[in-house]
């Protein structure tokens, strides 16, 4: 007696495809005549070796017509080898195909039994278990009925409940359980887990890969009828997970090859691989159109672009949160990534003292030791009744009439002459219009309904909407357009509107932020992810500690390192890189004038944000991004 | 010896399915209909009245007690018939479950003949109020006949191992085995008396035709009232092995590679 439940050795099972097709005497005769019987035949498995101990749980991956179901076959009894062997010790329950035995004409109660007897049951042990069979399918009121009015989920049921009715020593599964509502699946895991506790040997076949994971702790991956890997469930199944990634991409770049050499036009170019530009793309060759993304930088993602430093998402242009209250647009980048729930709640540091931010009661006790949410509007309203305010001429008095003069002089007045560099007293009240007071002791920065971080970083959003479109990075636009003229049709252009133009009108003005990124090696820096300086000696406005934007991979793999970001606002320009569009008097109307040129520009779309010289949240382009494509889209019909 | 045993084992362990598929035949060959199983016994009581009332002028002319003589062999042929022509589909017919899991394939073939069998057995009762209705005489021989339906049986499940394992490769089996059992329903003594045939062709029959022996001992025994000759009885036997031999050989050899085909 061998030690093993399953001993394959050296299987080779051979179809003969060509007699496969020839059922009747004439063709019979016509091939024979032809000589083409012999030739067509084919290996469905070779040199398969497997040896299983009883009590393990085995999981068979691979494409369609790998050989699986064979295998599982030839274990089974149902095919015999056409060389080597198959040796099984103990009973064997076959879930393959369940309920293909049954009699649509006869009874459930009838096929219990006669499907019962097919597995090698006696009549006796039937009857013994019957009532348990019916308990487990739940189907008691439909006994009596044929089983052709039957569901195929409650075949399912069915031809579960009488495979599992006796504890098996092998149990083989095919992927029987994806019929079947989920309550029943549920049910059916837990029985094959009880099972498994119990010493059953378990052989099964999924294209779910997470179920041969969590089910199975060995694997084994055909491929063509051979094994190609065999080994932990874990490793197998990341390794075959892998090579069907590779295979997908493959396919894709091959038809874009294929396209490229034909030299077929594309409907639109695509200037900037940002957000707007991604969202574009991803809708356009979904609707059918084919599109070309050309980015100036090496990388695609525009701003939003993180970078993996070492574990830790690092966003390269700033701290990205996105937040939104619009459905739509979260399930729209929901499907695309996974979100964490982070929840934004900045710190802001004044000398040595630490507020809470945005402005809310955790913030005005600080500040003053209240409690009381109507003592403290009180005391606002005092601070401003003080200053006899009636016109604000300029931005230190239009702060200092919404807030008074505590939290102005802490949490505004500082960080703001930073960020313009010059004094508030010169800054137009305009720029700030109202500054929100919350009564609350929340600290969350943000009212959407929706929060959070793409797990992994926000580069992957970016990957998923580019997946099928073709990229060209460190692609200069105007050099391109003018070394490819008729490569496409229209232009989606998401880059500084005054520069397509050749600036023709003058500049137009942004304001610039500059990172200091550094890593340092300690565990925590600062304990948040946002903290701000507000106070002018200090000369960056803010510092960012990335790690803390993805705390649940903190938690899974704790690092002893962290990366921060020092954040300075420089004086802007020309040629520097732009982040915020300045919306005064002078830059509007320019981008007025810049916009009526873009008008008569009847093949460029702008977009984005500096497109459109406008301040947007990711959400928002996300929006703009869709209308605008839909719009496009209706024209085009 | 050894292999026999893990045989006769098998199947001492599938009888209940053995059993269970034979009820499902019978059961499901009248369901829904209003009179059930009195169906196995009318069907052949209008069908030999049809044929009485048809040939009993013409083919029928001299026999005595024509309905009785045209029973005897037509219930025997008929369960031939239909036995064989069912164990035919019986392996294919299962393809579902032979795919799903591993059970004996004779055990199809085999269920089929026997539910059959049992069918001639309530048949015999249309045979019985005939013979009531027509005052024919009833003779101790007929006790016997149980030895004559077995052989039959025997050959039936021979001749169905056969044809079932060969449908397996060549479905046109099922269209040429009907014309085939026609020609033999004509060369078989059923509507007529062997005695009028030309002496060449009785001679050809008495020697090809399996299914003159069975007809002539069952009528011997039921309708002349004698034993049969020891031709006819000992070849019965004979004929029944030597086609189970030939059935269990050929199906044997093939079971093995029916699942790529079915």
């Amino acid at each position: 007696m061998s030690k093993y439940a399953i001993e394959v050795k050296d299987l080779k099972i051979r179809f003969n495809l060509a007699s496969e097709n020839v059922d009747n005497l004439k063709e019979y005769a016509i091939k024979l005549m032809k000589r083409e019987l012999m030739f067509q035949e084919f290996l469905a498995l070779q040199d398969i070796n497997l040896k299983i101990k009883p009590g393990e749980s085995w999981g068979l991956v691979g494409a369609n017509g790998s050989g699986k179901s064979t295998l599982l076959k030839a274990i089974s009894g149902i095919l015999k080898p056409y060389e080597g062997s198959v040796k099984v010790r103990g009973n064997i329950a076959p879930l393959i195909e369940l309920g293909a035995g049954f009699d649509g004409r006869l009874t459930a109660r009838e096929n219990i039994y006669l499907n019962g007897l097919v597995l090698g049951h006696s009549r006796e042990f039937m009857k013994e278990h019957f009532d348990e069979i019916v308990e487990f399918a739940n189907l008691k009121k439909f006994l009596d009925s044929p089983v052709k009015n039957f569901s195929s989920g409650m075949k399912a049921r069915l031809g579960f409940s009488v495979a599992t009715i006796v504890n098996p020593e092998i149990l083989i599964v095919d992927e029987v359980l994806e019929v079947g509502d989920m309550r029943f699946r549920r049910k059916c895991n837990e029985r094959m887990r009880q099972m498994l506790s119990g010493g059953t040997t378990l052989l099964f076949v999924s294209h779910n890969i997470e179920s041969v994971k969590s089910l199975c702790e060995n694997a084994v991956w055909l491929d063509g009828g051979r094994v190609r890997m065999i080994g932990s469930s874990q490793e197998v199944c990341d390794a075959y997970k892998e090579e069907q990634n590779r295979l997908v991409r493959e396919r894709k770049e091959r038809r874009r090859e294929q396209l490229r050499l034909e030299r077929k036009k594309y409907d639109y170019l695509i200037v900037g691989a940002g957000l707007y530009g991604a969202v574009c793309a991803c809708e356009l060759t979904r609707a059918g159109k084919r599109c070309l993304v050309i980015d100036k930088r090496d990388h695609i993602g525009g701003n939003i672009y993180t970078e993996d430093v070492d574990g830790i998402q690092v966003h390269k242009y700033g701290a990205h949160i996105f937040h939104t209250s619009n459905d739509a647009v979260w399930k729209y980048v929901n499907k695309r990534a996974k979100f964490n729930h982070y929840i934004n709640s900045p710190v802001a540091v004044y000398k040595d003292e630490l507020y809470n931010l945005p402005f809310n009661m955790n913030t005005f006790s600080k500040l003053w030791g209240l409690r009381k949410p109507q003592e403290v509007k009180e005391r606002i309203a005092e601070q401003i009744a003080d200053l006899h305010i009636t016109e604000p001429q300029n931005l230190e008095e239009q702060a200092l009439s919404l807030v008074g003069t505590d939290v102005y002089e802490k949490l505004i007045k500082g960080y703001t002459e930073k960020q313009w560099g010059r004094d508030c007293k010169d800054l137009p009240a305009f720029i700030i219009k109202r500054l929100p007071l919350r009564f609350t002791y929340n600290n969350n920065y943000f009212n959407d309904s929706h929060q959070g971080i793409p797990i992994g970083g926000y580069t992957g959003i970016v990957e998923k909407l580019l997946e099928n479109v073709d990229v060209m990075l460190e692609t200069d636009y105007f050099q391109y357009s003018k070394e490819n003229p008729d490569m496409f049709e229209k232009v989606i252009y998401t880059g500084m509107i005054d520069e397509y133009f050749d600036f023709c009108y003058g500049h137009l003005e942004y304001r610039t932020v500059r990172f200091e990124t550094e890593r340092l090696e300690e565990e925590n820096y600062q304990g948040n992810a946002v903290v701000n300086y507000t106070d002018r000696e200090v000369p960056y406005t803010r510092i960012i500690e990335h790690k803390h934007f993805e705390p649940e991979a903190e938690l899974e793999q704790p690092k002893d390192y962290t990366i921060i970001s020092r954040e300075y606002s420089t004086e802007w320009k020309p040629g520097s890189e732009p982040y915020y569009p300045v919306n005064d008097e002078k830059n509007s109307k320019l981008y007025e004038k810049y916009r009526a040129l873009a008008e008569k520009e009847t093949h460029v779309i702008f977009g984005g944000r500096l497109g459109q010289y406008k301040y947007y949240d990711m959400d928002k382009v996300i929006e703009a991004a869709l209308a605008d494509v839909k719009k496009e889209l209706e024209i085009k019909m | 010896m050894k292999l026999f045993k893990y045989r006769i084992k098998t199947l001492f362990k599938y009888q209940d399915l053995i059993r269970d598929l034979v009820a499902r035949d019978l059961k499901l060959k009248y369901r829904r209909s209003f009179l059930g199983y009195v169906w196995s016994v009318l069907n052949p009581l209008l069908i030999m009245i049809v044929l009485t009332l048809v040939f009993s002028n013409l083919l029928g002319k001299g026999i005595e007690n024509y309905p009785v003589y045209l029973l005897t062999g037509r219930l025997l042929f008929d369960f031939m018939k239909s036995s064989t022509n069912n164990a035919m589909k019986s392996v294919t017919g299962n393809a579902a479950l032979l795919r799903k899991v591993y059970v004996p394939k004779y055990i199809f073939t085999l269920a089929k003949v026997t539910s059959c069998m049992l069918d001639l057995v309530f048949s015999i009762g249309a045979l019985l109020i005939v013979m009531v209705v027509t005052r024919s005489p009833f003779h101790w021989h007929m006790l016997l006949t149980p030895l004559v339906i077995l052989q039959l049986y025997i050959f039936c499940c021979g001749l169905g191992f056969f044809l079932a394992q060969f449908n397996v490769f060549f479905r046109d089996m099922e269209h040429i085995y009907g014309a085939v059992t026609t020609a033999w329903q004509y060369l078989t003594p059923i509507i007529y008396e062997i005695s009028r045939l030309p002496d060449k062709i009785q001679i050809l029959i008495k020697a090809f035709n399996p299914m003159y022996y069975y007809v002539a001992q069952f009528r011997d025994l039921v309708y002349y009232g004698r034993l049969p000759g020891p031709r006819v009885f000992w070849g019965g036997w004979l004929i029944a092995f030597f086609m189970l031999f030939i059935g269990v050989w050929s199906f044997q050899r093939s079971k093995d590679k029916f699942i790529l085909y079915i």
